[in-house]
């Protein structure tokens, strides 16, 4: 009895296509591909960055971060030169908080982006910097009713070009649940949990979470089983918790070459991560459409 | 997953069974005929345990599986063994691929050509159209964009969202969001069916019957059970959101109103359902509501379909409550606990005597069967939580008894207005207008043509079909 399509709505998410992912209209546009990889982190970080300050649930943010990485994807996708980053971040927040149980005001968007934008945010400085030292500015972000109307009218204007370069599809399933019911199918996730249990569940999500920022847009490749399968995978070893020496991913119809594959990118996103702070420790990664065409460039200048 | 059935894991017991078999039969094996290479392997074996010490053994225990156990033969050879008659055996497993359905930039609404209109809701202009490319026809839903304060209103958002993710015989399928030139221009792609439920039976001389009332209601019941199961309140179900087409088929259409929900119930807004379709709690105003609702206005539904015309006809919140309370009786705290606490209630002055607490719905249909009644009566039960869920009303025996649910194929067919089909009446003349009468005697009438050509006509063969 093969399910229905339809019934495996609440299991899968569309996923990008082979050309979509080897193209992108940024690419065309002329930024580097590893600028535009670093555009994409810093996009998701972001996002992660806004939601935690609106107080909003992780699945809400989760869901966001995947929203902007279906925008900047393809040829026919949006383009970092011509849609900012920050806007796209802010109109994929507002819009997912907007259809969730905790729909945002734009006032309280727009503020926190302000204030992430400005320089006293905690992303524009460098980590090593004086952070936390100096009283933060409180005019840099403030934000003055007229600045207010103009961004107003620029965040619902991108929600519209969001929605319509990811022809409406707004429904993004997450792994993070799915992991949790494995945990439970696998046994390892007794109902009064132990401090081995609860140690492996938080270890599970947080790679889940981490992989929202791979540069290997894991979430627009992967449907969430296969990412909850190989987060309990790492994050089993990791902890040493001993799951069945069977193949027992093929229980949750994952194939042992996908689990190793996003094993494997799972295992990178930290490495990657690392990797982006310190290329980002001298300037910030560009965010808004000034800042990336002066690192345009800058970069144009120093190749030659 | 594992209760898929195609799992290795479906069925322990078996497995078990079949591996204490192997076992037995692979002992066997050994004793007659490698009982010496045995002893050297275990000899060997017990050599290299020696060596390796006993903490040693056991960190290499733990990575057995993982490692793969190369520096310790003996072990490893038997527990091969047993991996390799078992996969052996087994053919690869076979894994449920997901649909990965695409995302791309919207096509634009000029790849449809308009045909007609037909109706305009609270959330949208539905007309007719033809897809150019194939000749299709599509129902286009233009969204309407009135709260601009908040950007692309999330009705719209939830609308396609809920819709998006149905994929039910009984629900109307969106084949595409389409954009038109200016930003806020948004246009739903839908099936074409060719009527709505309260058009039709404003249109229809007779009544459906019994065994057709039993598929249209359990078609119904079907999709709002799909819907329910996938946490998704439809919130605006009625006769015009019902759309049939000509073989008989019910889709549930215009979800508006549609949101996801939770469990335990998250609080929404009670400003949803037609009127008339709206359950007591919500005109109480009851802050946590679920998928009772709807099971509601599925009643209201049925007794519309068994008599034609809506059941519950309120001209506002009040009156609706009291007709409510008319048919299906007065609440009391035994029938219905805790429904003196919901905010409109307070304000409720209800008479005490017990010859109005009554239910009058059994008076009301007395051509249903006893089984119909009960299943009326409990749809349209006052308190929700006695309500039953879609699936028990799938299952109901009123489905099981005679006359039997007609099948879709047998259903009649009738002029679709939507698709501008028209039934030829046998109209009778109306009254004559006011001004002067025609005269008879003069030139304006020309009686000369009335018995002409009369020998030319065919005769019939004594029947006509009648036109319904």
């Amino acid at each position: 009895m093969a399910p229905e399509p339809g019934q495996l709505s609440s299991l899968s998410n569309p996923l990008a296509t082979v050309d979509q992912l080897s193209t992108s209209s940024s690419q065309l546009d002329g930024v580097p591909a590893d600028l535009e990889s670093s555009l994409r982190f810093a996009g998701a970080q972001l996002t992660q960055a806004a939601g935690i300050l609106l107080r909003l649930p992780q699945e809400i943010i989760a869901q966001a971060i995947v929203i902007f990485q279906r925008f900047y994807i393809g040829s026919e996708g949006g383009s970092f030169r011509i849609n900012a980053l920050k806007d796209v971040s802010a109109a994929s927040l507002y819009m997912t908080a907007k259809i969730s149980f905790l729909p945002q005001s734009t006032r309280s968007i727009l503020n926190v982006y302000a204030y992430l934008l400005s320089p006293t945010s905690p992303l524009r400085q460098s980590p090593e910097g004086s952070t936390g030292k100096e009283r933060p500015d409180a005019e840099s972000y403030y934000l003055s009713e007229g600045s207010y109307h103009s961004a107003r009218a620029t965040l619902l204007q991108t929600e519209s070009i969001l929605l319509r370069s990811i022809s409406f599809i707004t429904q993004v399933i997450l792994p993070h649940h799915i992991a949790l019911t494995y945990l439970q199918t696998l046994g390892v996730l007794p109902p009064s949990p132990t401090a081995e249990s609860s140690a492996l569940a938080t270890r599970t999500l947080a790679h889940l979470n981490t992989a929202l920022f791979s540069p290997q847009l894991l979430y627009l490749t992967h449907q969430p089983p296969a990412l909850a399968v190989s987060a309990i995978y790492l994050a089993a070893r990791e902890i040493g918790v001993k799951l069945p020496s069977t193949e027992w991913w093929e229980v949750f119809d994952v194939d042992r070459e996908t689990l190793g594959f996003l094993v494997v990118g799972l295992g990178s996103c930290g490495g990657w991560i690392q990797s982006e702070r310190e290329n980002w420790s001298a300037t910030t990664c560009p965010l808004t459409l000034d800042e990336l065409e002066r690192e345009i460039k800058r970069r144009v200048v120093e190749n030659g | 997953m594992a209760s898929q059935g195609k799992s290795r894991w479906a069925d322990d017991e078996e497995d078990a069974a079949l591996e204490a078999q192997r076992k037995r039969e692979k002992e066997l094996k050994k004793k007659a005929k490698a009982e010496k290479q045995q002893r050297k392997l275990e000899e060997e074996g017990n050599l290299r345990r020696q060596k390796a010490g006993n903490a040693n053994e056991d960190a290499a225990h733990d990575h057995d599986a993982i490692n793969g156990d190369s520096e310790r033969p003996s072990k490893r050879r038997k527990l091969s063994i047993d991996r390799d008659t078992y996969s052996k055996e087994l053919p690869p497993a076979k894994l449920l691929r997901f649909p990965a359905p695409e995302w791309g930039p919207c096509r634009h609404v000029d790849n449809f050509e308009k045909l007609n209109h037909i109706e305009e809701g609270s959330y949208g202009w539905v007309s007719r159209a033809k897809e150019t490319a194939t000749g299709e026809i599509v129902a286009l839903k233009k969204l309407k964009m009135d709260n601009a304060n908040d950007g692309f209103p999330v009705t719209g958002l939830r609308e396609i969202q809920t819709l998006m993710t149905s994929r039910h015989t009984n629900i109307v399928a969106l084949r595409e969001v389409v954009m038109g030139d200016k930003l806020d221009d948004v246009f739903l792609v839908m099936d074409f069916l060719e009527h709505d439920l309260k058009t039709l039976q404003e249109d229809m001389l007779d009544f459906f019957s019994p065994s057709e009332i039993k598929t249209l209601l359990l078609q119904i019941s079907s999709a709002v059970d799909y819907l329910h199961s996938n946490w998704i309140l439809h919130r605006d179900l009625k006769t015009s959101n019902l759309l049939m087409n000509n073989r008989g088929q019910i889709k549930v259409a215009d979800f508006g109103m549609a949101r996801y929900y939770g469990d335990p119930p998250p609080k929404l807004t009670q400003l949803v359902v037609t009127l008339w379709y709206r359950a007591p709690e919500l005109l109480l105003g009851a802050e946590k509501y679920g998928a009772e609702i709807d099971l509601w206005s599925v009643g209201c539904i049925f007794g519309e379909l068994l008599t034609k015309s809506p059941l519950l006809q309120g001209k506002n919140e009040v009156d609706q409550l009291s007709k409510i309370f008319e048919l299906c009786g007065i609440p009391t705290e035994a029938t219905w606990p805790g429904f003196k606490r919901l905010p409109n209630a307070r304000s409720l002055r209800l008479p005490n005597t017990s010859q109005t607490t009554g239910n009058v719905l059994r008076a009301k249909f007395p051509l249903l069967t006893t089984a119909g009644t009960a299943l009326l009566t409990s749809l349209l039960n006052l308190n929700p939580a006695q309500r039953p869920t879609a699936s028990e009303v799938l299952t109901h025996p009123y489905f099981r008894e005679d006359p039997r649910p007609k099948s879709t194929e047998m259903f009649p067919t009738f002029p679709s207005k939507a698709g501008q089909e028209k039934r030829r009446r046998l109209a009778s003349p109306s009254a004559p207008k006011r001004g002067d009468a025609p005269r008879i005697a003069g030139e304006a009438a020309d009686f000369s043509g009335i018995f002409a050509n009369r020998d030319a006509e065919e005769i019939g063969g004594g029947f006509a079909l009648k036109l319904i």
